[in-house]
């Protein structure tokens, strides 16, 4: 199927009526594998494909979308589309994009070998990572989810002010999760990576570590509450970033949604923090070259040196404040309209190695995991999670740690931040979440006693 | 949807290479969604999603293709590449008989969707938005959403299942923000069930957006969280996604079967008080997580997962059961055709228990009452959990005092289980917006009484003073 046609002809017929009109199409094709104990237990393959129709009349915006391309399902399709915009109020800030020039610079997201991968060497993979975890610890005994994940993406963007782009891009994933047992104690380990393509993947390093850090972890308990430092793995740190990234977009400042409202041009961090956001770093989970409603990407540098400097814009929030997107409008899927979202979002890391950053410690945790960063309000700036890892005493790893809550409110943490090291890792969360070793001083550790 | 000629030759091509069962799960998805926010109506979305998938069930190996392309021949397709890996332990089987077998559960829907027109369903959500604002200047902002879905489901496999089940879900959901100065709270809540605009009879969108501006505005007063082990009393309702986390998914059959549960290998044991019952149902109408038959077609049922007590039965899908020989208990769910089943909870909840919850907290000298708790998280393996408070406030010679703000709960399922002291007479199911996640997305509904904790790790940022410990 010729899909941009198609996304002409759905712009073409909407636009009829004197609405602005945009069409977007994901066409993708995945493969899933799933192996328990060396057998293959879950396969999945597809292909599959959506269509999302934006139209905006007056202001007022219609979203409809469907999986059905037939051409009765399109016209249902606009129809519905041009019907909801009635039903909303009009904002005269609501408008499509005008084409702009895009950047031709290689982004490296789309790996052709991908293509050439056979299902077989997908579970032949996917064994290796089970059996390099096995292998690392005879105690290391489970493994609650051990799957691959590749996915070959195309999106398909036209608008009725004249932008008409496409792109395609690649992503391979492999993940195990297991579990070290001794006698009656368990703990948990898990590996992740992704890629552009299989040939990005260690299957050796995914099952290692996973296995590593479910030994390492066994006999963890709970340390007394007190205040102590807490250095952060690019892991554990990801879901702090997280959160951070939605109190850091323009919507998020325009609608009295973020703990750093009013905070524009204040420093909000301390001097080893500088955060960036880049739509467009080579090879980046998130880079493409127009943003999900055809606004070039861009790199922001949101907090610069502990100082926040700028905010991320899609199309709307920047015409609300007459300031240029960033390109940072994003969809999940076809089924709904753009929102502003960070892409390659990430703190720009530091000299140190963690070795170092941990040697520096007098008394601290160093958290190799943290659960519930879903619950970290970026409103508010509340942030308690629980945490996993390892206890510091003067520089030295001493014991595992965990069913621990560390917390301190966002805006306290940020300035708290004082070591950033050297090695930067990006996770598939969020966008993509990129960050280095990081220590936090004067955290909340709640425990025993 | 598809004449029952092509479905059993869609069957056929699945199991051309052998194989123990075929099953074709077809999907129809109507959805129609409304947000309102900073004042405005802003986003009107309506979508059709339609799709299935074929899969082939060999050893203990399953392969499944999906196609959003309905015509036979794409089915046939899918059929062929979930067959290709299949090991030939069968004869390929020609003919399959397929007898429609209709459901005992009646979960009628009173007022359909279609009998309100668009704009008057938008015109609550503005009402939602004038009523928080007008409960407070301090409310800055409110955003609510209205989200209606028809989900019809066709499921066939080659032992002759042939089921269908139609399934209404509508919720409203509201956030509000309160600001005070430099303290912003910040409140979300919902309501909902598996029904038709009936919910509004009995339900009230705007009485909810008053409700929640009302304690995002009591929390501006909230002292931060005190850090350390107390005693914790977790309100009747929603506070039972506590039990859904962190016992619940520990007795899904996919971790059981792995040895990589908590609970494995425990049917028979004593793992809580003998006044503690813990059921999943998917039988009751109006709820959001009720089936009249699961993702794979297994009549959903009520299953007493502990009675007084003891661990009684897990919950199964049909990959799980086939691996161990026995039957399904009817959770086996996906979120959608483009997902394999798993198995997964329903409607899910402690059962009411013997004791007076106003008693319990007069029981309280010094704790912690979590009225309103967040999302939560477990770790199967451990069945260490986590949960966010959203409203909580501290106890303090057996009344509720200061709102506190930022708490975490942090324990460890079956451990917790095991020291429940209280459970309250006064049980109650959530208001009906739960989804849970495990990688997958699956509507549910929790429930419990008042539950009191009697030790548990509070996370907050406030070294607990002496007056607050337990």
């Amino acid at each position: 199927m010729d899909y941009l046609q198609i996304a002409h002809d759905v712009v073409k017929a909407a636009s009829a009526s004197g609405v602005e009109a945009e069409a977007y199409i994901a066409v993708g094709n995945e493969t899933q594998i799933q192996v328990r104990q060396a057998e293959v237990e879950k396969l999945s393959y597809a292909g599959s494909k959506g269509l999302g129709v934006r139209v905006i009349r007056d202001g007022k915006m219609g979203y409809a979308h469907t999986s059905d391309f037939s051409p009765a399902s399109l016209t249902k399709t606009v129809e519905a589309a041009l019907t909801l915009a009635e039903i909303a109020d009009a904002d005269p800030n609501r408008g499509l994009p005008d084409p702009k020039p895009l950047r031709g610079e290689d982004l490296a997201i789309y790996d052709p070998s991908m293509l050439a991968a056979s299902a077989e060497e997908k579970v032949a993979f996917q064994k290796a990572v089970e059996v390099a975890a096995f292998a690392y610890d005879p105690r290391v005994k489970v493994s609650n989810m051990n799957s691959y994940i590749d996915a070959v993406n195309q999106v398909f963007l036209v608008n009725s002010k004249g932008f008409a782009g496409s792109y395609q891009s690649t992503f391979a994933g492999g993940y195990i999760m297991v579990m070290a047992v001794d006698g009656s104690d368990r703990a948990v380990g898990f590996g992740l990576q992704v890629a552009r393509s299989l040939n990005g993947l260690d299957a050796q390093k995914i099952g290692r570590e996973a296995g590593e850090q479910a030994v390492k972890l066994l006999g963890g308990r709970p340390v007394p509450t007190q205040t102590a430092t807490v250095v952060y793995t690019p892991f554990a740190a990801s879901g702090l970033l997280g959160a951070l990234s939605r109190a850091l977009t323009a919507e998020a400042m325009q609608r009295q949604r973020s703990f750093l409202q009013d905070k524009l041009g204040e420093t909000v961090a301390s001097d080893v923090v500088t955060l960036l956001d880049n739509g467009r770093l080579p090879g980046g989970l998130a880079s493409r070259p127009f943003d999900d409603e055809g606004n070039p990407t861009s790199a922001t540098r949101l907090i610069d040196e502990g100082v926040f400097q700028a905010v991320l814009y899609d199309e709307y929030t920047a015409r609300k404040v007459g300031a240029q997107s960033t390109g940072n409008a994003s969809r999940d899927g076809h089924s709904a309209a753009p929102r502003l979202a960070a892409s390659n979002f990430y703190i720009q890391p530091g000299q140190q190695t963690p070795e170092e950053v941990i040697a520096g410690v007098e008394k601290g945790l160093y958290v190799v995991n943290t659960m519930n960063t879903h619950s970290i309000n970026p409103v508010s700036g509340d942030y308690s999670v629980s945490a996993q890892g390892f206890w510091i005493e003067n520089g030295k790893i001493t014991h595992p740690v965990n069913n621990v809550t560390i917390a301190l409110p966002l805006s306290q943490l940020l300035k708290n931040v004082q070591g950033v090291g050297n090695d930067l890792t990006f996770l598939p969360f969020a966008g993509a979440i990129g960050s280095p070793t990081i220590r936090v001083d004067g955290v909340m550790i709640g425990g025993s006693e | 949807m598809l004449p029952i000629e092509s479905v059993q030759r869609i069957l056929a091509a699945a199991l051309r290479n052998g194989g123990d069962l075929a099953e074709l799960y077809l999907e129809n998805v109507e959805n129609l969604r409304l947000t309102l926010d900073d004042q405005r109506l802003e986003g009107a979305t309506q979508g059709n999603d339609i799709g299935g998938g074929v899969r082939v069930f060999y050893g203990n190996t399953a392969a499944y293709a999906y196609t959003d392309d309905l015509s036979e021949s794409a089915l046939i397709e899918a059929a062929h590449a979930a067959a290709a890996a299949a090991r030939g332990t069968n004869k390929p089987r020609i003919a399959i008989n397929l007898t429609k077998t209709p459901s005992a559960l009646d979960f009628p829907v009173q007022r359909s969707f279609a009998d309100m027109r668009t704009a008057d369903k938008a015109a609550i959500l503005r009402q939602m938005d004038q009523a928080g604002r007008r409960y407070s200047p301090y409310i800055t902002q409110v955003g609510a959403g209205y989200n209606q879905t028809s989900r019809r489901v066709w499921i066939f496999n080659s032992d002759g299942l042939w089921v269908e089940d139609d399934r209404e879900i509508l919720e409203f959901t509201v956030n509000v923000v309160a600001r005070r100065g430099e303290t912003i709270q910040a409140m979300r809540t919902g309501l909902g069930g598996q029904m038709g605009l009936e919910l509004l009879a009995s339900k009230d969108p705007v009485a909810m957006t008053v409700d929640a501006a009302e304690s995002a505005v009591r929390m501006l007063d909230a002292r931060p969280a005190p850090a350390g082990e107390m005693p914790v009393v977790i309100s009747n309702g929603w506070g039972g996604v506590l039990f859904h986390e962190a016992c619940g998914h520990c007795m899904e059959a996919d971790f059981i079967t792995r040895g990589g549960s908590a609970y494995g290998d425990l049917v028979g044991q004593q793992v809580g008080p003998d006044f503690l019952t813990a059921v999943d149902d998917g039988t009751l109408p109006g709820r959001r997580g009720s089936l009249r038959f699961d993702d794979e077609g297994t009549p959903s049922q009520h299953t007493v997962l502990i009675e007084n007590g003891i661990l009684k039965e897990y919950m199964w899908d049909l990959t799980e059961a086939r691996r161990m020989g026995r039957a399904s208990t009817g959770n086996g769910r996906r979120e959608s055709f483009r997902h394999m089943p798993m198995p997964r909870m329903t409607n899910t909840f402690i059962a009411a228990g013997p004791h007076d919850p106003e008693e319990i907290i007069r029981a309280t000298k010094k704790g912690f009452y979590a009225k309103k708790l967040g999302g939560g998280q477990v770790e199967i393996g451990r069945g260490d959990y986590v949960f966010a408070v959203t409203e909580g406030y501290l106890i303090e010679d057996g009344k509720l005092t200061a709102p506190v703000q930022g708490a975490t709960l942090v324990g460890n399922g079956p451990e917790s289980l095991r020291q429940i002291d209280m459970i309250g007479t006064d049980f109650d199911l959530d208001p009906g917006v739960g989804t849970c996640g495990k990688g997958q997305g699956a509507k549910v509904s929790v429930g419990q009484p008042t539950v009191r904790i009697p030790k548990l790790t509070v996370g907050g940022t406030e070294r607990a003073i002496a007056g607050v410990m337990g």
